[in-house]
């Protein structure tokens, strides 16, 4: 899976979680760019990223999510 | 009152319990929400749009969730997220309904769990139906 397929998926549920088709995010994107992303959407976040990729994060791998880019890689990293 | 740790939960983990509609618990929540619409509280009212008693508000049928997650499922430790319902047949006084939570998925990372709910009358019809999301609190007290 390449990284642009990755944001083509981050994408459309960060859309879905946040009730925004217009939401495109970025590497540098953080919880400060967009209003709804607070702690409980950031687990919603997780649980749907976990289903779409069929993963399972570690709690030290969420809790270091700093920004969008940071999931992206956490993502790649499992889905290898 | 359960006391279930999150780990000791797993996918398709049950928990029921059953409740009776009474007329008190109607004007209870009534005193208590201010919602005054005669289909909840006048039986004359909802006897003219074919129902033979006062129709239960679908809140207070969906307030029992509260008792699922925070009594049975994952119980002590339970801190519901969110809740999405649908409201599939009516309530009334005098019904018995059997309150169920099914553990559909888990979120070790973020210590998550989504349940399907439903809950059932006294003839097995389904009246409500939705998931619930909870956290599950740490060991700490």
């Amino acid at each position: 899976m390449t990284r642009d397929q990755v944001y083509a998926e981050l994408n459309k549920i960060f859309q879905d979680i946040f009730d925004d088709e217009n939401i495109s995010v970025h590497d540098t994107t953080t919880a400060n760019d967009i209003e709804d992303w607070d702690s409980l959407e950031h687990i919603n976040l997780v649980a749907a990223i976990e289903n779409k990729f069929g993963i399972k994060f570690a709690m030290s791998e969420v809790n270091g999510m700093q920004n969008v880019g940071v999931m992206v890689d956490t993502i790649l990293k499992r889905t290898v | 009152m359960n006391r279930y740790r999150y780990e000791d939960l797993y996918v398709g983990m049950k928990e029921t319990f059953s409740v009776t509609m009474r007329k008190d618990m109607l004007d209870a929540f009534r005193r208590l929400t201010g919602d005054p619409n005669p289909l909840h509280t006048d039986m004359l009212f909802a006897q003219a749009y074919g129902f033979n008693e006062r129709v239960v508000y679908g809140m207070l049928t969906a307030a029992f969730l509260s008792t699922l997650g925070g009594g049975y499922i994952p119980g002590e430790r339970c801190l519901i997220q969110s809740v999405e319902v649908k409201f599939l047949r009516p309530v009334f006084v005098g019904d018995t309904l059997e309150v169920c939570g099914i553990v559909e998925e888990l979120h070790d990372s973020v210590r998550q769990v989504i349940l399907r709910v439903e809950i059932h009358n006294q003839h097995g019809e389904r009246v409500l139906r939705g998931r619930m999301k909870t956290g599950v609190l740490d060991e700490r007290a």
